[in-house]
């Protein structure tokens, strides 16, 4: 199965700039007033120069303008990657340029030695700070923007009535059959969270856009179910495959397999088996909780490594 | 007398090193190449990969091994098929050539130009002493090919203009590059052995020039048409035949009513002028970012019971079309794809028929085939024993966006739309396809499972197999008959190039550049 990217993904950009306010699916009388304060711009990285257009809606609104008429036939909408240039902006990515200044010089001088042409003589600097905010913006992820709500009540929703734990991992407890999401809020936004707990069969974006650099095992934890020749029938989670194998984690002894495919039949279920409807399973309170529990859980990235000291010596 | 019988020995012995050291590469090897090596970019001018090699075959490819690794550095997204002349192997990348030993993979010489670049291009060319590579600042630099000590750089003639990644084409003592810039798409030819410039033609006619009125206004200005890919020779009717691309801005057409001539066109250039004799326009006014860079495929063959000189081309576009080389002449279209939903038929002319509602709009819209296209620039292949066209398919539809402004002459970006189709039976799958070449009727399918995306071309062999290659990494040889796979081979990383096959002292290999490194795989020895 292809990892496809997320069409939701531009209505994220848009709760962003609601300043916090995070209206679902379920009805935003329950959500009504509780505002947290959004920080633009205020992904990971260490901190650099102020960017003027950081937490300026007009400016960043700007930005995305000149984004949108520039940079999206290389670098795809919303920034998750297009044809001919990596995402600025794909969830879960590990980024070289992280701050401002880093980002800014990177449009305004370009990138040597790549297809990445500067754009000093196209826009003014300030018109890059805009497009810079912009960029940030994208990757800002629920830590940014977290929701309201009781999280030690949501932490005992996760663990106990939605048993979450019987797929997910947080900090090494839990199980592996579902994605680890001890950086949950690091990693995605606040609606990609919501969907993948409201809506069927919702799919998350894979790094690297369409124009991938790297193999990739599959993200999209599509279940399987194989029926060897002598009539054993394993479920599981398919972790890659291709015309020849099959590599798939085990449902039942969480146990990895390997398939030659001229010896099995495979089933691929079109049912995640993630549900999606805790809107109804749980009470709006009770969902409100475990979205402020889970929009918390986040690994902060490490302090960058200390520069050489004096003294000789290798290593 | 002992000491004329030394001197009789060393002036054979003379000889015989002399002949290995001038074996330059001729026109007369280019227009019928030795099967034991790989000269052009599709093996022979018309450009059917299709190797006449057979050591390597359905009986015993199931027994093919890697003999050698070679990494290069820095490099990524490799898309050179490697040229092998008499044993030695030429590969590289804008900014970088490699000479190997074409049996160890020993590495005899190597050409480094500043800045390290990972730009996509399509491999180096040989022609006489020379081997030719593309510079990422847009020159043409001919190496000596025993050494790769430069001996010339060329840059394109009009101003504004850049060379794009092309291997450099060889043929009648000239060198043909292409590329885009200011003003729009063109093609250069230059004398291999100078590098004085012969001739050029451009994409986008100027007014007074045919094919201009199809600009509505000073659109024509906007530029469009690049010419990224290589073509193919006929040298009995003296025509080249390449492919243009898109015009500017990509998915906004509002500006520039009309066909906009000549870009999405195949066109046949008198390859002694540049002159052009005819052209063929595929997507006429494109507004999703399709071409026609995919290579032509040269084949005489009977249409309807009357032998001709057709051309094949599978196009972006979905449609597979037969045309006659001699004049351009639409002969039949059809779609190679599933679903093909922006036209409903062609004209008798080869004109689409267009199908409202599939353009670019703010919120998204869908097309099939996909911007991506149904199938993109990696290699075709033909087989003359099989009478087939094969092809890497792409099937499923794609999302189109366009800006939500206006586009402004002189910037980029008008929308994107490499975006795959949230419908799960739309998504994106490539295939090996099997078409009747004059028909276009499939034969048969091998679905490359687990890859998604273009890159990978195809090699036929005489030997009665297609070595296909896959994005995810898979390098697999299928039977032509049946599509059945014989072979695989995981390479590990991402490939965008198509495979090669020579010979080097008896012994046939197969080699492939995969993301940074190219493989060469042989049968075990004593086969």
């Amino acid at each position: 199965m292809a990892a496809q990217t997320n069409p939701t993904a531009s209505r994220q950009s848009r709760w962003q700039k609601a300043n916090g306010i995070l209206l679902f699916a379920l009805g935003s009388m329950l959500f009504a007033g509780i505002t947290v304060s959004a920080q633009r711009g205020a992904g990971p990285g260490p901190a650099a120069a102020p960017n003027p257009a950081i937490g300026n809606p007009q400016a960043i609104a700007e930005g995305e303008r000149l984004y949108n008429e520039t940079c999206t036939s290389c670098h795809g909408k919303d920034g998750t990657g297009g044809e001919l240039g990596p995402p600025v902006a794909a969830q879960n990515r590990r980024y070289l340029r992280r701050t401002d200044q880093e980002i800014f010089d990177t449009i305004k001088n370009g990138n040597v030695g790549t297809q990445m042409p500067p754009y000093a003589g196209q826009f003014t600097d300030d018109q890059i700070w805009r497009i810079t905010a912009y960029i940030r913006g994208l990757r800002g992820t629920a830590i940014d923007t977290p929701a309201a709500g009781d999280v030690a009540g949501g932490e005992a929703i996760f663990w106990s009535k939605g048993n979450c734990g019987g797929c997910h991992m947080v900090k090494g407890k839990g199980s592996i059959l579902g994605p680890d999401l001890s950086n949950l809020a690091g990693s995605r936004k606040v609606q990609n969270i919501v969907d993948a707990l409201t809506k069927e069969n919702h799919k998350i974006a894979a790094d690297g856009g369409t124009h991938d650099t790297t193999l990739l095992p599959m993200m999209t934890y599509q279940p399987v179910r194989i029926t060897t020749a002598d009539g054993k029938v394993i479920s599981g989670i398919l972790k890659n495959e291709d015309s020849f194998s099959l590599q798939v984690l085990g449902k039942d002894d969480l146990n990895l397999y390997r398939f030659k495919r001229n010896n099995v039949k495979v089933f691929y279920d079109p049912q995640s088996l993630m549900p999606h409807d805790w809107d109804k399973r749980l009470s709006p309170a009770e969902f409100q909780n475990l979205l402020a529990f889970l929009t918390r859980l986040f690994v902060p990235p490490p302090p960058a490594p200390p520069a050489r000291g004096g003294g000789g010596g290798v290593g | 007398m002992q000491g004329i019988m030394r001197n009789i020995l060393t002036a054979s012995l003379l000889l015989l090193v002399g002949a290995v050291v001038t074996a330059q590469v001729t026109d007369k090897d280019l227009l019928n190449p030795d099967p034991n090596d790989y000269l052009l970019y599709s093996g022979t001018y018309d450009s059917q990969r299709h190797s006449l090699l057979k050591q390597i075959n359905t009986s015993n490819v199931g027994r093919l091994q890697a003999k050698w690794i070679f990494h290069l550095t820095g490099a990524k997204d490799l898309e050179a098929p490697p040229i092998v002349h008499k044993g030695v192997m030429y590969v590289g990348q804008y900014n970088r050539v490699h000479a190997l030993d074409a049996a160890t993979g020993r590495l005899i010489w190597e050409h480094f130009r500043q800045p390290p670049s990972v730009g996509w291009q399509r491999g180096i060319g040989i022609y006489g002493d020379m081997v030719y590579m593309i510079g990422q600042d847009s020159a043409l630099v001919a190496l000596d090919r025993r050494t790769g000590n430069p001996i010339w750089e060329a840059r394109p003639s009009q101003p504004g203009k850049r060379f794009q990644g092309p291997m450099p084409f060889a043929a009648k003592g000239m060198i043909i590059v292409s590329g885009s810039g200011q003003g729009g798409g063109f093609i250069e030819a230059f004398d291999a052995l100078t590098g004085k410039s012969r001739w050029w033609w451009n994409s986008i006619p100027k007014p007074g020039e045919p094919g201009n009125e199809t600009w509505a206004g000073e659109s024509w200005r906007n530029g469009g048409g690049p010419v990224w890919v290589s073509g193919s020779y006929d040298p009995q009717l003296n025509l080249i035949y390449w492919g243009t691309g898109q015009p500017t801005p990509d998915f906004v057409g509002d500006n520039r009513e009309g066909d906009n001539l000549y870009t999405d066109s195949i066109v046949a250039l008198d390859i002694d002028t540049g002159k052009m004799k005819w052209h063929f326009q595929n997507t006429p006014h494109d507004v999703h970012d399709w071409d026609s860079n995919e290579m032509p495929i040269l084949l005489d063959a009977p249409f309807n019971g009357q032998m001709r000189k057709l051309l094949l081309q599978a196009n972006r576009n979905g449609i597979y079309y037969v045309l006659d080389r001699t004049d351009g002449k639409f002969l039949r279209g059809v779609p190679f794809v599933s679903k093909v939903d922006w036209l409903s038929g062609l004209s008798p002319e080869g004109r689409p028929i267009l199908t409202p509602g599939h353009e670019p709009t703010v919120q998204g819209a869908k097309t099939c085939p996909s911007t991506a296209g149904a199938t993109n620039f990696p290699s075709p292949a033909y087989s003359p024993d099989t009478k087939l066209f094969y092809l890497i398919a792409q099937e499923g539809c794609g999302i189109t966006y366009r800006s939500t402004t206006n586009f402004r002459p002189g910037q980029g970006g008008s929308g994107t739309a490499y975006m795959e189709s949230p419908d799960d039976r739309e998504r994106w799958q490539l295939y090996v396809r099997a078409l009747d070449a004059v028909t276009g009727k499939k034969v048969w399918d091998y679905e490359q499972i687990s890859s998604f995306h273009y890159g990978p071309g195809l090699l036929s062999t005489a030997g009665g197999l297609i070595f296909a290659p896959e994005q995810q990494g898979m390098f697999t040889a299928l039977d032509a008959k049946s599509g059945k796979p014989l072979w695989n081979f995981n390479t590990g990383a991402l490939i965008t190039a198509a495979p090669t096959t020579y010979t080097v002292d008896g012994q046939q290999y197969i080699a492939l550049a995969a993301f940074s490194n190219v493989i060469a795989f042989a049968l075990p020895e004593g086969n």
